[in-house]
């Protein structure tokens, strides 16, 4: 997994009713994009340090960019 | 205060591809209820006591599956040399028992939502004994430095 300073980072929820978690990465703390990440939550606008597990996706601040361009 | 202050465990730790039987022996032989899963020495999720009963047993699942599979993905962890407040606030934020804590991103210690408990207790007692005695002897202050007398 690698990630950059501003990607947005999503945690699928495991059970029915449960909500995605969703962050966005304020520091990088490995080599090479690597973990772990300082993230900032959604939920609570809270930072902690994240060492992501199998069911985290990161998505580039790049792309997220370019589809809300899109959908203007 | 700092999370190093605090009363910590020594982390278990059980690679990432090991049975679940071996996660149920470590629970036996070191004495804990949680396990740190790692990924080539990187942490990538915690599995407790509890998963083992609801995840395996109550599925009817065999002890040869993998840890991974029954582990809680992702792990939320602190400094060192964070803040306690950090410790707090983490606890009350992200719905979570257990803390790892790491020195250079290794980690070096598990603090549980009880031992945090047990020695925000033991501070607090600390703290009443000190006020119990200054308002059982509220004049020893005053007599241990009695105003300076001025020769003329």
């Amino acid at each position: 997994m690698k990630a950059h300073t501003g990607d947005k980072l999503t945690i699928a929820g495991h059970r029915v009713g449960e909500p995605k978690r969703i962050g966005r990465v304020e520091e990088v703390r490995g080599a090479d994009g690597a973990p772990p990440y300082r993230v900032r939550w959604a939920e609570n606008d809270h930072v902690t340090l994240l060492f992501p597990g199998p069911d985290c996706s990161i998505e580039p601040m790049d792309a997220e960019r370019e589809m809300e361009g899109a959908d203007r | 205060m700092i999370v190093s202050d605090f009363t910590w465990r020594e982390p278990v730790t059980i690679d990432v591809g090991d049975t679940i039987a071996t996660a149920a022996q470590l629970f036996a032989d070191a004495g804990v209820g949680s396990l740190v899963v790692v990924d080539d020495d990187r942490p990538v999720g915690i599995v407790t006591d509890r998963d083992l009963v609801v995840r395996v047993l109550a599925r009817g699942l065999g002890s040869d599956g993998r840890v991974d599979g029954v582990m809680s993905m992702g792990v939320v962890a602190l400094d060192a040399d964070d803040d306690v407040e950090e410790l707090y606030a983490v606890f009350a934020r992200h719905a979570i028992r257990r803390v790892p804590v790491v020195d250079h991103d290794r980690v070096v210690g598990m603090i549980s939502l009880d031992d945090a408990l047990v020695s925000t207790a033991g501070q607090m007692a600390a703290l009443a004994g000190v006020l119990s005695t200054q308002i059982a002897f509220p004049h020893v202050r005053d007599e241990a430095d009695p105003p300076a007398v001025i020769s003329t």
